[in-house]
Protein backbone atom coordinates (compact mmCIF):
# COMPACT_ATOMS: atom_id res chain seq x y z
CA UNK A 1 0.00 0.00 0.00
CA UNK A 2 1.73 3.02 -1.21
CA UNK A 3 -0.61 5.61 0.25
CA UNK A 4 0.73 7.13 3.65
CA UNK A 5 -0.95 8.76 5.96
CA UNK A 6 -0.23 12.55 6.60
CA UNK A 7 1.62 13.43 9.35
CA UNK A 8 1.92 17.02 10.44
CA UNK A 9 4.05 16.76 13.03
CA UNK A 10 7.27 18.18 11.55
CA UNK A 11 5.62 20.74 9.98
CA UNK A 12 4.03 21.52 13.26
CA UNK A 13 7.55 21.46 15.23
CA UNK A 14 9.28 23.52 12.41
CA UNK A 15 6.90 26.17 13.38
CA UNK A 16 7.11 26.00 16.96
CA UNK A 17 10.65 25.80 16.85
CA UNK A 18 10.66 29.15 14.57
CA UNK A 19 7.63 31.22 16.81
CA UNK A 20 9.06 30.79 20.38
CA UNK A 21 8.86 34.61 21.28
CA UNK A 22 5.53 34.71 19.60
CA UNK A 23 4.36 31.84 21.88
CA UNK A 24 5.38 33.75 24.46
CA UNK A 25 3.40 36.64 23.68
CA UNK A 26 0.75 34.23 23.02
CA UNK A 27 0.70 32.76 26.34
CA UNK A 28 0.31 35.64 28.09
CA UNK A 29 -2.85 36.37 26.12
CA UNK A 30 -4.33 32.93 27.03
CA UNK A 31 -4.64 33.79 30.48
CA UNK A 32 -7.27 36.33 29.72
CA UNK A 33 -8.66 34.72 26.98
CA UNK A 34 -9.32 31.79 29.36
CA UNK A 35 -11.11 33.90 31.46
CA UNK A 36 -13.78 34.92 28.91
CA UNK A 37 -13.28 31.83 27.38
CA UNK A 38 -16.89 29.54 26.59
CA UNK A 39 -17.02 25.72 26.67
CA UNK A 40 -14.73 26.17 23.69
CA UNK A 41 -12.03 23.46 23.95
CA UNK A 42 -8.76 25.67 24.00
CA UNK A 43 -5.48 25.02 23.10
CA UNK A 44 -1.94 25.02 25.97
CA UNK A 45 -1.44 28.61 24.30
CA UNK A 46 -5.18 29.86 25.12
CA UNK A 47 -6.54 29.62 20.96
CA UNK A 48 -9.67 28.14 20.69
CA UNK A 49 -8.60 24.41 19.57
CA UNK A 50 -10.25 23.54 16.32
CA UNK A 51 -8.00 20.53 15.53
CA UNK A 52 -8.86 17.31 14.17
CA UNK A 53 -10.24 15.69 11.00
CA UNK A 54 -13.96 17.05 9.71
CA UNK A 55 -16.04 15.61 7.53
CA UNK A 56 -18.38 17.55 5.50
CA UNK A 57 -20.11 15.31 3.54
CA UNK A 58 -23.88 15.91 2.70
CA UNK A 59 -26.53 15.39 -0.05
CA UNK A 60 -27.86 19.02 0.64
CA UNK A 61 -26.66 20.88 -2.84
CA UNK A 62 -24.65 23.26 -2.95
CA UNK A 63 -27.69 25.89 -5.03
CA UNK A 64 -30.86 25.59 -3.49
CA UNK A 65 -33.33 23.98 -6.78
CA UNK A 66 -35.26 26.69 -8.21
CA UNK A 67 -38.36 24.62 -7.55
CA UNK A 68 -38.07 25.44 -4.11
CA UNK A 69 -38.38 29.25 -4.41
CA UNK A 70 -37.40 30.40 -1.37
CA UNK A 71 -37.89 27.36 0.94
CA UNK A 72 -34.49 27.07 3.01
CA UNK A 73 -35.66 23.80 4.66
CA UNK A 74 -36.82 20.65 3.78
CA UNK A 75 -39.72 19.40 5.97
CA UNK A 76 -38.95 16.31 8.43
CA UNK A 77 -40.84 14.58 5.72
CA UNK A 78 -38.88 15.58 2.69
CA UNK A 79 -35.28 15.33 5.17
CA UNK A 80 -36.35 11.47 5.68
CA UNK A 81 -37.28 10.99 1.85
CA UNK A 82 -33.94 12.01 0.41
CA UNK A 83 -31.59 10.83 3.54
CA UNK A 84 -33.39 7.15 2.74
CA UNK A 85 -33.16 7.26 -0.74
CA UNK A 86 -29.12 8.46 -0.62
CA UNK A 87 -28.68 5.82 2.02
CA UNK A 88 -30.47 3.17 -0.21
CA UNK A 89 -27.71 4.36 -3.12
CA UNK A 90 -24.92 3.77 -0.79
CA UNK A 91 -26.01 0.63 0.71
CA UNK A 92 -27.01 -1.47 -2.46
CA UNK A 93 -25.87 -2.63 -5.75
CA UNK A 94 -27.27 -0.26 -8.20
CA UNK A 95 -30.30 -1.94 -10.18
CA UNK A 96 -28.79 -0.84 -13.20
CA UNK A 97 -25.43 0.13 -14.17
CA UNK A 98 -25.56 3.71 -15.77
CA UNK A 99 -23.40 4.03 -18.61
CA UNK A 100 -20.86 6.99 -18.85
CA UNK A 101 -20.30 7.99 -15.16
CA UNK A 102 -17.26 9.59 -14.68
CA UNK A 103 -17.35 7.49 -11.59
CA UNK A 104 -19.53 4.49 -10.56
CA UNK A 105 -21.58 4.39 -7.57
CA UNK A 106 -19.21 2.19 -5.62
CA UNK A 107 -16.26 5.01 -5.87
CA UNK A 108 -18.18 7.45 -4.11
CA UNK A 109 -18.65 8.63 -0.94
CA UNK A 110 -20.77 11.57 -0.92
CA UNK A 111 -22.69 11.22 2.01
CA UNK A 112 -26.18 10.05 3.31
CA UNK A 113 -27.08 13.47 5.45
CA UNK A 114 -29.27 16.44 4.48
CA UNK A 115 -27.41 19.30 6.49
CA UNK A 116 -28.24 20.64 9.78
CA UNK A 117 -31.23 22.44 10.26
CA UNK A 118 -32.43 20.67 7.10
CA UNK A 119 -30.77 22.97 4.68
CA UNK A 120 -31.95 22.60 1.06
CA UNK A 121 -28.99 24.17 -0.32
CA UNK A 122 -25.31 25.01 1.58
CA UNK A 123 -25.42 29.01 0.17
CA UNK A 124 -27.39 30.58 2.81
CA UNK A 125 -26.69 34.23 1.33
CA UNK A 126 -27.80 35.38 -0.96
CA UNK A 127 -31.54 34.35 0.27
CA UNK A 128 -32.68 32.31 -2.52
CA UNK A 129 -29.89 29.57 -1.74
CA UNK A 130 -28.17 30.47 -4.83
CA UNK A 131 -25.10 31.70 -6.52
CA UNK A 132 -25.54 35.25 -7.74
CA UNK A 133 -25.34 36.11 -11.21
CA UNK A 134 -22.63 37.00 -13.31
CA UNK A 135 -21.43 40.61 -14.04
CA UNK A 136 -21.75 41.63 -17.75
CA UNK A 137 -17.65 41.38 -17.48
CA UNK A 138 -18.28 37.61 -16.25
CA UNK A 139 -20.47 36.87 -18.94
CA UNK A 140 -18.56 38.32 -21.49
CA UNK A 141 -15.51 36.65 -20.01
CA UNK A 142 -17.55 33.17 -19.97
CA UNK A 143 -18.00 33.63 -24.11
CA UNK A 144 -14.49 33.61 -24.40
CA UNK A 145 -13.69 30.92 -22.33
CA UNK A 146 -12.38 28.19 -24.93
CA UNK A 147 -14.53 24.91 -25.18
CA UNK A 148 -12.93 22.32 -23.27
CA UNK A 149 -16.12 19.73 -24.75
CA UNK A 150 -13.84 19.77 -28.23
CA UNK A 151 -10.45 18.87 -26.80
CA UNK A 152 -8.47 17.25 -28.99
CA UNK A 153 -6.23 16.15 -25.79
CA UNK A 154 -3.09 16.89 -27.68
CA UNK A 155 -1.37 17.42 -24.90
CA UNK A 156 -1.78 17.50 -21.54
CA UNK A 157 -2.50 20.74 -21.03
CA UNK A 158 -5.77 20.29 -22.65
CA UNK A 159 -7.23 18.69 -19.70
CA UNK A 160 -8.19 20.23 -16.27
CA UNK A 161 -6.09 21.00 -13.47
CA UNK A 162 -8.00 18.44 -11.25
CA UNK A 163 -6.90 15.18 -13.57
CA UNK A 164 -3.96 16.77 -14.11
CA UNK A 165 -2.97 16.78 -10.05
CA UNK A 166 -2.10 20.39 -9.55
CA UNK A 167 -4.58 21.21 -7.63
CA UNK A 168 -8.34 20.92 -6.90
CA UNK A 169 -8.64 24.49 -6.18
CA UNK A 170 -10.47 26.94 -4.13
CA UNK A 171 -13.20 26.98 -3.18
CA UNK A 172 -13.92 23.43 -4.58
CA UNK A 173 -11.72 22.31 -1.96
CA UNK A 174 -13.48 23.16 0.80
CA UNK A 175 -16.75 22.10 -1.05
CA UNK A 176 -18.74 18.63 -0.72
CA UNK A 177 -17.77 16.47 -3.74
CA UNK A 178 -17.92 13.06 -5.01
CA UNK A 179 -15.35 11.60 -2.41
CA UNK A 180 -12.73 13.16 -0.68
CA UNK A 181 -14.64 15.20 1.84
CA UNK A 182 -12.72 16.09 4.44
CA UNK A 183 -10.38 18.77 5.66
CA UNK A 184 -7.49 18.32 8.50
CA UNK A 185 -6.92 21.43 10.82
CA UNK A 186 -3.95 21.43 12.66
CA UNK A 187 -2.47 24.67 15.19
CA UNK A 188 0.51 26.15 16.46
CA UNK A 189 1.09 29.31 18.41
CA UNK A 190 0.91 31.79 16.10
CA UNK A 191 -0.45 29.39 13.02
CA UNK A 192 -2.76 27.01 11.30
CA UNK A 193 -2.63 24.64 8.74
CA UNK A 194 -5.68 23.78 7.02
CA UNK A 195 -5.46 20.24 4.75
CA UNK A 196 -7.63 19.16 2.16
CA UNK A 197 -8.20 16.34 1.37
CA UNK A 198 -9.05 16.21 -2.11
CA UNK A 199 -5.61 16.82 -3.77
CA UNK A 200 -4.07 16.91 -0.40
CA UNK A 201 -2.97 20.75 -0.16
CA UNK A 202 -2.08 22.25 3.14
CA UNK A 203 -2.57 25.76 3.42
CA UNK A 204 -0.43 27.77 6.36
CA UNK A 205 -1.72 30.05 7.74
CA UNK A 206 -0.18 33.15 9.57
CA UNK A 207 -2.20 33.94 12.66
CA UNK A 208 0.63 37.13 13.45
CA UNK A 209 -0.16 39.36 11.66
CA UNK A 210 1.89 39.89 9.19
CA UNK A 211 1.36 41.83 5.86
CA UNK A 212 0.20 40.11 2.43
CA UNK A 213 2.23 39.46 0.06
CA UNK A 214 2.28 42.10 -2.63
CA UNK A 215 0.18 41.68 -5.81
CA UNK A 216 2.59 40.66 -7.60
CA UNK A 217 2.97 37.40 -6.17
CA UNK A 218 0.44 35.03 -6.65
CA UNK A 219 -0.47 31.19 -6.60
CA UNK A 220 -2.54 28.57 -7.52
CA UNK A 221 -4.21 28.24 -3.82
CA UNK A 222 -3.49 32.28 -3.32
CA UNK A 223 -2.29 33.53 -0.31
CA UNK A 224 -3.73 33.18 3.06
CA UNK A 225 -3.76 35.15 6.40
CA UNK A 226 -5.75 34.76 9.47
CA UNK A 227 -6.80 36.07 12.84
CA UNK A 228 -9.24 35.61 15.63
CA UNK A 229 -12.76 36.91 15.73
CA UNK A 230 -13.71 36.16 19.42
CA UNK A 231 -13.87 32.16 19.14
CA UNK A 232 -13.70 32.09 15.47
CA UNK A 233 -10.78 31.60 12.81
CA UNK A 234 -11.11 33.92 10.05
CA UNK A 235 -9.05 33.14 6.82
CA UNK A 236 -8.57 35.36 4.11
CA UNK A 237 -7.12 34.47 0.88
CA UNK A 238 -6.27 36.67 -2.17
CA UNK A 239 -3.14 36.70 -4.50
CA UNK A 240 -4.89 33.74 -6.69
CA UNK A 241 -2.71 32.86 -10.12
CA UNK A 242 -6.19 32.82 -12.34
CA UNK A 243 -4.92 29.80 -13.94
CA UNK A 244 -7.54 27.63 -12.17
CA UNK A 245 -10.89 29.25 -12.29
CA UNK A 246 -14.21 28.55 -10.16
CA UNK A 247 -17.08 28.88 -12.47
CA UNK A 248 -15.27 31.86 -13.80
CA UNK A 249 -13.53 33.36 -11.14
CA UNK A 250 -10.42 35.85 -11.72
CA UNK A 251 -7.33 36.43 -10.23
CA UNK A 252 -9.72 38.91 -8.04
CA UNK A 253 -11.07 35.97 -6.13
CA UNK A 254 -11.35 36.86 -2.43
CA UNK A 255 -11.95 33.97 0.01
CA UNK A 256 -13.30 34.34 3.55
CA UNK A 257 -13.58 31.44 5.42
CA UNK A 258 -15.28 31.40 9.32
CA UNK A 259 -14.31 27.89 10.93
CA UNK A 260 -16.10 28.27 14.17
CA UNK A 261 -16.05 25.18 17.14
CA UNK A 262 -20.23 24.96 17.85
CA UNK A 263 -19.79 21.97 19.78
CA UNK A 264 -17.68 18.70 20.61
CA UNK A 265 -19.13 17.08 17.18
CA UNK A 266 -19.74 19.86 14.75
CA UNK A 267 -17.04 22.53 13.58
CA UNK A 268 -18.96 25.16 11.09
CA UNK A 269 -17.51 26.96 8.24
CA UNK A 270 -19.03 30.17 6.93
CA UNK A 271 -17.44 30.50 3.75
CA UNK A 272 -18.12 33.94 1.56
CA UNK A 273 -16.49 33.54 -2.19
CA UNK A 274 -16.44 37.18 -3.63
CA UNK A 275 -14.84 38.59 -7.16
CA UNK A 276 -16.79 41.87 -8.37
CA UNK A 277 -15.14 41.15 -11.90
CA UNK A 278 -17.07 37.78 -12.24
CA UNK A 279 -20.65 37.88 -9.66
CA UNK A 280 -22.69 40.72 -9.24
CA UNK A 281 -22.54 40.48 -5.90
CA UNK A 282 -20.46 37.96 -2.59
CA UNK A 283 -22.27 34.65 -1.69
CA UNK A 284 -21.89 32.62 1.00
CA UNK A 285 -21.90 28.73 2.05
CA UNK A 286 -22.53 27.73 5.68
CA UNK A 287 -21.11 23.98 5.88
CA UNK A 288 -21.47 21.82 9.22
CA UNK A 289 -18.29 19.25 9.62
CA UNK A 290 -18.51 16.35 11.50
CA UNK A 291 -15.34 14.13 13.27
CA UNK A 292 -14.07 12.04 10.78
CA UNK A 293 -14.25 8.55 11.53
CA UNK A 294 -10.75 7.10 10.66
CA UNK A 295 -7.51 8.45 9.38
CA UNK A 296 -7.31 11.06 6.82
CA UNK A 297 -4.86 9.64 4.38
CA UNK A 298 -2.91 11.27 1.54
CA UNK A 299 -4.21 11.08 -2.11
CA UNK A 300 -1.38 12.08 -3.22
CA UNK A 301 -3.15 12.21 -6.87
CA UNK A 302 -0.07 12.21 -9.22
CA UNK A 303 1.22 8.88 -7.96
CA UNK A 304 0.03 6.74 -10.17
CA UNK A 305 -1.96 9.46 -12.94
CA UNK A 306 -2.51 6.85 -14.93
CA UNK A 307 -5.75 8.39 -16.32
CA UNK A 308 -3.98 11.14 -18.01
CA UNK A 309 -1.94 8.33 -19.64
CA UNK A 310 -4.77 6.40 -21.16
CA UNK A 311 -6.49 9.36 -21.91
CA UNK A 312 -3.46 10.91 -24.30
CA UNK A 313 -3.15 7.30 -25.43
CA UNK A 314 -6.62 7.38 -26.49
CA UNK A 315 -6.32 10.54 -28.61
CA UNK A 316 -3.14 9.32 -30.27
CA UNK A 317 -4.65 6.34 -31.82
CA UNK A 318 -7.87 8.35 -32.15
CA UNK A 319 -5.31 10.29 -34.72
CA UNK A 320 -3.63 7.26 -36.34
CA UNK A 321 -6.92 5.97 -37.38
CA UNK A 322 -8.50 9.19 -38.45
CA UNK A 323 -5.04 8.87 -40.72
CA UNK A 324 -5.84 5.34 -42.16
CA UNK A 325 -9.34 6.76 -43.20
CA UNK A 326 -10.96 5.02 -39.83
CA UNK A 327 -13.31 7.29 -38.12
CA UNK A 328 -11.75 8.27 -35.08
CA UNK A 329 -12.99 7.97 -31.86
CA UNK A 330 -14.72 11.14 -29.87
CA UNK A 331 -12.50 11.78 -27.39
CA UNK A 332 -15.24 13.01 -25.41
CA UNK A 333 -16.32 16.03 -23.45
CA UNK A 334 -13.81 17.25 -21.01
CA UNK A 335 -16.17 18.40 -18.51
CA UNK A 336 -15.59 16.97 -15.06
CA UNK A 337 -19.47 16.48 -13.85
CA UNK A 338 -21.46 14.06 -13.33
CA UNK A 339 -25.21 13.99 -12.24
CA UNK A 340 -25.81 11.36 -9.34
CA UNK B 1 -51.39 12.00 2.08
CA UNK B 2 -51.28 11.88 -1.62
CA UNK B 3 -50.20 15.57 -2.11
CA UNK B 4 -47.23 14.70 0.44
CA UNK B 5 -46.07 12.26 -1.88
CA UNK B 6 -46.32 14.50 -4.50
CA UNK B 7 -44.36 17.15 -2.84
CA UNK B 8 -41.63 14.46 -1.53
CA UNK B 9 -41.34 13.21 -5.46
CA UNK B 10 -40.77 16.73 -6.52
CA UNK B 11 -38.42 17.65 -3.51
CA UNK B 12 -36.23 14.50 -4.90
CA UNK B 13 -36.76 15.14 -8.36
CA UNK B 14 -35.14 18.55 -8.04
CA UNK B 15 -32.76 17.69 -6.29
CA UNK B 16 -31.29 14.87 -8.23
CA UNK B 17 -31.53 17.71 -11.05
CA UNK B 18 -29.52 19.98 -9.35
CA UNK B 19 -26.97 17.77 -7.92
CA UNK B 20 -24.10 18.21 -10.16
CA UNK B 21 -20.50 17.01 -8.56
CA UNK B 22 -17.06 16.76 -9.88
CA UNK B 23 -14.93 14.13 -10.44
CA UNK B 24 -11.28 13.53 -11.04
CA UNK B 25 -11.24 12.42 -14.25
CA UNK B 26 -13.17 12.53 -17.16
CA UNK B 27 -14.73 8.83 -18.18
CA UNK B 28 -15.58 9.78 -21.70
CA UNK B 29 -11.82 10.63 -22.53
CA UNK B 30 -10.70 7.64 -21.58
CA UNK B 31 -13.59 4.77 -21.55
CA UNK B 32 -16.48 3.63 -24.42
CA UNK B 33 -20.01 4.08 -23.14
CA UNK B 34 -20.51 2.04 -26.01
CA UNK B 35 -18.13 -1.15 -24.94
CA UNK B 36 -20.00 -2.48 -21.88
CA UNK B 37 -17.73 -5.87 -20.89
CA UNK B 38 -18.39 -8.10 -18.33
CA UNK B 39 -15.05 -10.61 -17.20
CA UNK B 40 -14.90 -12.83 -14.96
CA UNK B 41 -11.43 -14.08 -13.69
CA UNK B 42 -9.20 -14.04 -10.59
CA UNK B 43 -7.06 -11.58 -9.10
CA UNK B 44 -4.10 -11.18 -9.92
CA UNK B 45 -3.24 -8.20 -7.53
CA UNK B 46 -4.92 -5.09 -7.16
CA UNK B 47 -2.94 -1.47 -6.69
CA UNK B 48 -4.05 0.52 -3.43
CA UNK B 49 -2.89 3.71 -5.61
CA UNK B 50 -3.78 6.95 -6.17
CA UNK B 51 -5.63 8.77 -7.31
CA UNK B 52 -7.73 5.43 -8.03
CA UNK B 53 -6.94 1.90 -7.45
CA UNK B 54 -6.37 -0.43 -10.27
CA UNK B 55 -7.66 -4.29 -10.23
CA UNK B 56 -5.07 -7.07 -11.88
CA UNK B 57 -7.82 -9.88 -13.25
CA UNK B 58 -6.64 -12.95 -15.51
CA UNK B 59 -9.71 -13.94 -17.85
CA UNK B 60 -9.56 -17.00 -19.30
CA UNK B 61 -10.39 -17.17 -23.00
CA UNK B 62 -12.56 -19.77 -24.85
CA UNK B 63 -9.58 -20.59 -26.84
CA UNK B 64 -8.00 -21.62 -23.04
CA UNK B 65 -5.93 -18.60 -23.40
CA UNK B 66 -5.42 -15.63 -20.76
CA UNK B 67 -5.81 -12.88 -21.01
CA UNK B 68 -4.62 -10.04 -17.98
CA UNK B 69 -7.02 -6.60 -18.10
CA UNK B 70 -6.69 -3.77 -15.44
CA UNK B 71 -9.90 -2.75 -13.91
CA UNK B 72 -10.05 0.77 -12.80
CA UNK B 73 -11.75 1.18 -9.21
CA UNK B 74 -12.31 4.22 -6.82
CA UNK B 75 -9.55 6.42 -4.84
CA UNK B 76 -8.14 4.37 -2.09
CA UNK B 77 -9.77 6.81 0.43
CA UNK B 78 -13.22 6.28 -0.41
CA UNK B 79 -12.44 2.37 -0.36
CA UNK B 80 -11.16 2.29 3.28
CA UNK B 81 -14.53 4.54 4.27
CA UNK B 82 -16.86 2.38 2.47
CA UNK B 83 -15.52 -0.67 4.29
CA UNK B 84 -13.17 -2.69 1.58
CA UNK B 85 -10.03 -3.60 2.35
CA UNK B 86 -7.02 -5.72 1.67
CA UNK B 87 -8.90 -8.78 2.36
CA UNK B 88 -11.60 -8.29 0.29
CA UNK B 89 -9.56 -8.63 -2.93
CA UNK B 90 -6.95 -11.41 -1.92
CA UNK B 91 -5.20 -12.80 -5.17
CA UNK B 92 -6.69 -16.04 -6.50
CA UNK B 93 -10.26 -14.49 -5.94
CA UNK B 94 -12.82 -15.09 -8.54
CA UNK B 95 -15.12 -12.15 -9.54
CA UNK B 96 -16.99 -11.16 -12.32
CA UNK B 97 -16.66 -7.33 -13.33
CA UNK B 98 -18.74 -5.66 -15.33
CA UNK B 99 -17.99 -2.21 -16.50
CA UNK B 100 -16.68 -0.25 -19.91
CA UNK B 101 -13.40 -0.79 -22.25
CA UNK B 102 -10.53 1.70 -23.11
CA UNK B 103 -12.05 4.06 -26.02
CA UNK B 104 -8.76 2.63 -27.62
CA UNK B 105 -9.61 -1.08 -27.51
CA UNK B 106 -6.96 -1.48 -24.76
CA UNK B 107 -7.84 -4.42 -21.68
CA UNK B 108 -8.40 -1.87 -19.77
CA UNK B 109 -11.81 -1.46 -18.03
CA UNK B 110 -13.46 1.29 -15.91
CA UNK B 111 -15.29 -0.81 -13.81
CA UNK B 112 -19.08 0.05 -12.72
CA UNK B 113 -19.87 -3.03 -10.68
CA UNK B 114 -18.09 -6.33 -9.07
CA UNK B 115 -19.69 -9.70 -7.90
CA UNK B 116 -18.44 -12.19 -5.75
CA UNK B 117 -19.04 -15.84 -6.77
CA UNK B 118 -21.80 -15.76 -4.28
CA UNK B 119 -23.15 -13.51 -5.81
CA UNK B 120 -22.77 -10.41 -3.40
CA UNK B 121 -21.44 -7.06 -4.43
CA UNK B 122 -18.72 -5.71 -3.45
CA UNK B 123 -18.37 -2.15 -2.42
CA UNK B 124 -21.34 -2.06 -0.24
CA UNK B 125 -21.97 0.22 2.82
CA UNK B 126 -19.87 2.89 3.97
CA UNK B 127 -18.58 5.08 7.27
CA UNK B 128 -21.12 7.32 8.50
CA UNK B 129 -24.28 5.01 8.26
CA UNK B 130 -25.42 6.64 11.42
CA UNK B 131 -25.14 3.35 13.46
CA UNK B 132 -23.69 3.52 16.63
CA UNK B 133 -20.42 1.46 15.62
CA UNK B 134 -20.15 3.36 12.80
CA UNK B 135 -20.28 7.05 13.62
CA UNK B 136 -18.86 9.25 16.30
CA UNK B 137 -21.84 11.17 17.01
CA UNK B 138 -24.55 9.20 15.42
CA UNK B 139 -25.37 11.84 13.30
CA UNK B 140 -28.33 13.89 14.69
Amino acid sequence: MRIRVVSLAAVVLALMAGMTGFAQSQAANAKSNATSASKVPRTPWGDPDLQGTWDYRTITPLERNRELGTRAFYTDEEKKALEDRAGKRMDTAPEKITPGLNHAQWWTDPGRFVSDGNRTSLVVDPPDGRIPALTAEGRARQGRAPNRNNAVNASWLDRGDQERCITYGLPSASLPTLYNNNIQIVQAPGTAVIVHEMIHEARVVPLDGRPRLNDGVRAWIGDTRGHWEGDTLVVETTNFNGKHSYRGSTTNLHLIERYTRVNDKRLELRLTVDDPTTWEKPWTVLLPMRPTEGELLEYACHEDNRSMFDILEVARDAEKAGAKGQAPSNPGPVDDRQER
Amino acid sequence: MEKLRVVLITVIVAVSASSSLRAHHSFAAEFDANQPVTLKGTIVKMDWVNPHTWIHLDVKNPDGTVTRWMIEGGTPNTLVRRGFTKKSVEAGTEITIQGYRAKNGANRANGADMILPNGQHLFLGSSGTGAPKDAPDGQK
